[in-house]
């Protein structure tokens, strides 16, 4: 079996790559979105295609076409854009049409300017004004090496996108969390250092690192690589139609949207059915079954993970040996709490705290009896906030 | 449509993560026997046929008694996972080498039925399942159960029993390096103190023994002697003798961090360790059996959900 380490901190041999434009595109969308185009419309790069009807200025980010081409289909999840047919006998070619560079970019402000990078497919629903922003710059899960590989390449752009950010959000405080031992500073930035073992890496933790408060409730994080868009969406003025992946030891600038298999293909990394292939690393990564599945904006990370290398994650007994609890960020007692959910007793798991629960999969990673524990706990959540659910609107109708 | 072409290859999916540190139940009871392995040989190389025999019959009975009970029970067995083998081990371990076979056949199966399977299997015993099956035939049958019965057969002292019965000065020829390597009378495994504190540290080495039990116990055992021997050096034995006799080593390093009867927390741990540690020296010195390490596990063992109750506020809680 091969040695695991949880360390993300890495030496960045290689640089950012490009891949080739895919002639298909699938553009995941959020329920939120609603689309804006019809079927066999000719889109442009940057053209939108799905909105959000949304007026607030911190919400999630419209939809942009990733590459020019005529919409194959719209789902309720995703839009699918191929190559536009070549144009009948003695008509001309369809020209698509590209948005033009954004000028008001430089003078907007504030909510005005949020808005802006809303509509230009920036990511806003966790940003808020005037607090404090903090950058984390560690590489989020072992083996996802895309902050640390932006940090080195992109300090131009990660500049242009923490300007923006500034001028739009006015923050109190901007705080940059590193590595221990890298000596990196951003423009502006406070630099803190922080330990890079997983699961330190993951948003709340290190907002507690670089704050020393757990979970409080003036703080927002961004990671470098969504930094790193809004940088790109600054330097261009262009909507964001792209994410920086990471496959193997190699990063990529990727269109939203190209299908996993063309991106593996691209990065000439061998696949097949005897891997798992997630989208995001290998701790909080979702599972793909079909690799025509386009990449999401929000996506850092193509994992591998091979089949029967690790011992399959069965409904085993617990055995109250408190691994789990011993590597638990939130301090709870993972493995009493996936019994009771194991044994449907969710409101017992949720005055146990299971709802501070960080979603890191250590305690499944360190189960010597293999059960699903983590598994167990986002059931409990899910079932729990059903029920919040269900509670709140039974109110709503009295 | 496009994605028709694709998906004729079909990847299986899960849920997150996908990684695994590869330590399984399995994996962890292997590599325990392991440790145990030089414990057993030296076992087997002072008391001779007598200590293989014990063994033998230990893990048989608790092995088998484990299928059997799970059969009646409608579970399915898990004897592959070899952890009634380890526990069979551990209470051969504590037996004299001259206990007939009839009592380990009857300790090592009420260990299985009373430690473990009736609360439902490996991890669920709020005992020390081998501690349990100890404490069983120590009531039951005290004289079979007597560690001086072996001096028919060796020409040996038990260090406990010298102490408890003759007072300080029988002790007196005892060095601490004879204790460590086992040459004085005692349980099978657990006078051989040299090679379990071995095992103890290989376990530790590998990620599989915590620290935080067989360390505050063993402080425990230091600061309780260390206090007796102060008040009257005369009459109380030194905590290093208390630490190298009887089943101490196999309680700090086995017995106490069984892993359902002890807490799991660092702090409760540490009490929980300290607890039965300092419990071991007060039996020893005023309870009626020389060897108390094994009813302080099972004092402690009753503490655990009281100890556990010491937790930390959750991440962000107020």
């Amino acid at each position: 079996m091969m040695k695991l380490r949880l360390n993300t901190s890495v030496e960045i041999k290689g640089s950012l790559q490009d891949v080739p434009v895919p002639s298909v595109v699938r553009i995941p969308l959020q329920k939120k979105h609603k689309s804006v185009v019809k079927k066999k419309q000719i889109v442009g790069r940057g053209q939108v295609i799905a909105e959000n009807p949304s007026k607030s200025a911190y919400n999630i980010g419209f939809v942009h076409s990733s590459i020019d081409g005529m919409v194959e289909e719209v789902l309720p999840d995703a839009i699918v854009i191929g190559p536009i047919p070549a144009p009948k006998e003695g008509e001309a070619a369809p020209v698509p049409a590209r948005p033009e560079p954004c000028a008001e970019m430089d003078t907007l402000a504030n909510e005005e300017l949020s808005r802006k990078l809303l509509e230009l497919g920036v990511d806003t629903s966790r940003f808020h004004a005037t607090r404090t922003l903090i950058i984390n710059g560690l590489n989020p899960e072992p083996g996802v090496v895309v902050s640390e590989q932006l940090v080195k390449d992109a300090q131009e752009t990660l500049k242009a996108g923490l300007q923006v950010l500034e001028r739009a959000l006015k923050p109190g405080t901007v705080k940059l969390v590193v590595a221990s031992g890298k000596q990196i500073s951003l423009h502006g930035c406070t630099t803190v250092n922080s330990s890079d073992v997983y699961p330190a890496t993951i948003d709340p933790v290190v907002v507690h690192a670089a704050t020393g408060a757990e979970r409080p409730d003036n703080v927002d994080i961004i990671s470098i690589a969504e930094l790193y868009l809004v940088g790109r969406v600054a330097e261009t003025k262009l909507p964001l139609t792209e994410t920086v992946v990471s496959v193997g030891e190699k990063v990529f600038l990727v269109p939203a949207g190209m299908p996993v298999q063309d991106l593996l293909d691209a990065a000439g990394v061998p696949h097949g059915t005897d891997q798992k292939i997630t989208l995001g690393g290998p701790m909080r990564g979702v599972a793909l079954y079909d690799l025509s599945t386009g990449v999401p904006k929000a996506c850092t990370a193509v994992t591998m993970v091979p089949e029967g290398l690790f011992p399959p994650v069965q409904p085993n007994p617990c055995i109250n040996c408190g691994e789990c609890v011993l590597v638990c960020p939130a301090r709870i007692q993972p493995g009493m709490l996936s019994r009771y959910a194991e044994f449907n007793m969710f409101d017992e798991a949720g005055s146990r705290h299971v709802g501070a629960c960080l979603e890191c999969g250590m305690c499944t990673f360190v189960c010597p009896a293999n059960r699903p524990v983590m598994q167990y706990l986002l059931l409990a959540k899910a079932q729990l906030a059903a029920k919040d659910d269900m509670v709140s609107t039974c109110r709503l109708q009295d | 449509m496009a994605s028709q072409d694709i998906s004729k290859n079909v990847y299986s999916v899960a849920a997150a993560p996908f990684w695994h540190c590869g330590k399984t139940l399995q994996s962890n009871m292997i590599q325990t026997l392991l440790a145990l392995l030089p414990v057993a040989a030296m076992a087997v190389y002072r008391y001779g046929f007598d200590a293989l025999s014990v063994m033998a019959w230990a893990c048989l009975t608790a092995v088998v008694t484990e299928v059997l009970v799970q059969k009646l029970m409608g579970q399915e067995p898990t004897a592959d996972d070899f952890s009634a083998l380890v526990d069979g081990l551990l209470l051969a371990f504590l037996l004299p080498a001259t206990v007939p076979a009839w009592m380990v056949v009857v300790g090592s199966a009420a260990m299985i039925i009373l430690g473990r399977m009736v609360f439902g299997g490996f991890g669920g015993s709020p005992l020390s399942a081998p501690a349990v099956g100890w404490g069983i035939l120590a009531i039951s049958w005290p004289d079979f159960m007597d560690l001086n019965g072996m001096l028919l057969k060796w020409d040996l002292i038990e260090p406990l029993s010298e102490l408890k019965y003759f007072g300080l000065d029988a002790i007196a020829n005892v060095s601490p390096v004879s204790q460590l390597l086992g040459d004085n009378l005692g349980a099978l495994g657990a006078s051989q103190a040299g090679l379990i504190i071995l095992a103890g540290v290989y376990l530790m080495s590998r990620g599989i023994l915590r620290w935080f039990i067989p360390v505050s116990f063993l402080a425990g055992v230091l600061v309780a002697g260390l206090i007796y021997n102060l008040i009257d050096p005369q009459a109380y034995a030194s905590p290093i003798f208390h630490l190298l006799s009887g089943s101490t080593l196999l309680a700090a390093f086995f017995l106490m961090p069984y892993p359902s009867s002890s807490p799991a927390w660092r702090l409760p741990m540490l009490l929980f360790g300290f607890f039965g540690g300092v419990m071991v020296v007060i039996i020893r010195t005023y309870g009626i059996y020389p060897d108390g390490a094994c009813f302080a596990v099972l004092l402690a063992n009753l503490g655990t959900p009281l100890f556990d109750l010491i937790q930390p506020k959750p991440f962000g809680g107020r």
